[in-house]
């Protein structure tokens, strides 16, 4: 693939391909979603989902969508079950990760009720700032992992997102801060499940894998200070946050800088008063002039580089990047 | 394929009552399936000199824009464009037109654009960026045989006129 020879491998060595890679080869070019039921050219050897194909020469040309070969007929067609069966052999939760898929955007058709969501975020953060009580003694506030629930179940699609931050305000951080592991790495065969460091460059961290899994409609990212845009002497703290797949990159970043502004009203009043204090409760005041302006989440695609993230897109979407960036 | 010999109005609201039956036949669920990867795909490639994003929270109507490519006499005019998408995307083309009005050869005074990927020559690899970017080749090198636009056919062969002219008339 990179022009370059190796050597057999003889041994028990294990070569890890970042599925975002794989993706090309195995997708289906008009649904773009994985090969179903595979049909290949007998000419030509082009391969489309059973259904795709023939929906394709039934409305359109009889000529294959990928290089205008002649295709009489479906007969111009033949199935591929081997193929079929190498994609079930390389992913085995396939059917799990369609029915989430499916419910997934279910939901994002039928819910578009953006005030259910922030005041849902409202209350995740007061639940949040309530449990920080008991783990600020142990942890270092800085470097602390943070999950954010927002529905009732929990996902195991995650997608990575470098967050950029204009910190004014901000403060405190140490300055030499390394990057900390999830609370653990144990990988799933899922296909969103990928992150080669190598596409991410230093920006993104793997993913962690969160205790506690179902399946279902939330989403897990990890915010990171952008490397080029954020100082880290002012601000280097990687979040881990949980959210539903319909929340938008606006709540995200509003989320974000509600969090910030806690944290760094927290702080304050930690020093005035000796902690010990009943954290909820802080200034909600100061809280009121937060806005979604105050960061923008660049979407972390291929070679380390960047990508605005648009206000109004879902999560949904940047969860879809992960497995959908290969064919770019 | 009775739909054919139907009026098209009439044809489309039967099929908006039958739900989504058209000569595709696809279900709706898998068409904003693909049109969000399609959005994702464009949100990520960071192609330059075009865009395109959904209108409102309709997934079946999206704005694009064009940039005129370099080395052209449309360099540094902004194009706008709509793109609808029938039920039976991808296997039948969405409907583009300009909608910023558009001096050229291949372009008509409503907006509409002969292009043959747009019509016989589509096919359901076709996505929202190959369109925007066969357009805006389009745009540099247009089809003069069969113009829908014959003045601007006969301007183009003096390149200086027609660059003259077309900056005078554009319009955002």
């Amino acid at each position: 693939m990179y022009g370059l020879f190796q050597e057999a491998i003889m041994d028990s060595t294990e070569i890890a391909v970042s599925p975002r890679s794989l993706h090309s080869e195995l997708m289906c070019p008009i649904c773009l979603d994985m090969l179903k039921n595979t049909m290949t050219t007998k000419e030509c050897l082009h391969r489309f989902c059973s259904e795709c194909i023939v929906t394709a020469l039934r409305s359109g040309n009889k000529e294959c969508p990928t290089c205008r070969k002649k295709l009489v007929s479906k007969r111009s067609l033949r199935a591929d079950p081997n193929f079929d069966a190498l994609i079930s052999k390389m992913y085995p939760s396939r059917d799990e990760y369609e029915a989430h898929q499916d419910k997934v955007l279910e939901q994002l058709s039928r819910l578009h009720n953006k005030e259910a969501l922030s005041s849902s975020i409202e209350q995740g953060l007061r639940m949040q700032a309530r449990h920080r009580a008991q783990r600020v003694r142990k942890l270092h506030p800085e470097s602390e992992n943070t999950t954010f629930s927002g529905g009732e179940d929990n996902g195991d699609t995650r997608s990575h997102v470098s967050h950029d931050s204009a910190p004014s305000h901000h403060t405190s951080a140490p300055a030499s801060y390394a990057p900390e592991a999830g609370p653990s790495r144990s990988k799933k065969q899922q296909m969103s499940d990928d992150s080669g460091p190598e596409a991410f460059g230093e920006s993104c961290t793997p993913p962690g894998q969160l205790p506690g899994h179902g399946q279902s409609s939330e989403i897990e990212l990890i915010f990171c200070p952008h490397p080029l845009l954020v100082n880290n002497q002012q601000y280097s703290q990687t979040r881990y946050v949980k959210t539903t797949a319909n929340a938008t990159v606006d709540h995200l970043s509003k989320y974000l800088a509600l969090r910030i502004a806690l944290e760094d009203s927290q702080s304050e009043t930690q020093a005035n008063r000796n902690m010990e204090g009943e954290p909820g409760a802080t200034s909600n005041s100061s809280l009121q002039d937060v806005s979604e302006k105050q960061f923008t989440i660049y979407i972390s695609t291929t070679g380390g580089q960047f990508s605005v993230s648009h206000a109004a897109i879902s999560t949904l979407l940047i969860e879809k990047s992960e497995f959908g960036l290969s064919y770019l | 394929m009775a739909s054919q010999n139907m009026d098209p109005a009439a044809a489309a609201s039967t099929a908006a009552l039958k739900g989504s039956e058209t000569s595709g036949s696809v279900s709706k669920g898998s068409v904003s399936k693909r049109l969000q990867q399609e959005l994702m795909t464009l949100m990520v490639s960071g192609d330059k000199g075009i865009s395109a994003f959904p209108e409102s929270d309709n997934l079946f109507k999206w704005i694009g824009t064009i940039d005129g490519a370099q080395g052209t006499v449309y360099e540094g005019l902004r194009y706008k464009l709509s793109l609808e998408f029938p039920s039976g995307y991808p296997y039948n083309a969405p409907r583009v037109k300009f909608i910023t009005a558009c001096f050229h050869p291949n372009v008509d005074e409503n907006g509409f654009i002969c292009l043959d990927i747009l019509k016989d020559k589509w096919s359901a690899l076709y996505d929202v960026r190959s369109i925007l970017l066969s357009i805006q080749s389009l745009l540099g090198e247009p089809n003069n045989d069969s113009p829908m636009n014959s003045a601007a056919a006969e301007l183009w062969d003096d390149q200086e006129a027609f660059k003259a002219h077309l900056h005078a008339t554009y319009k955002k």
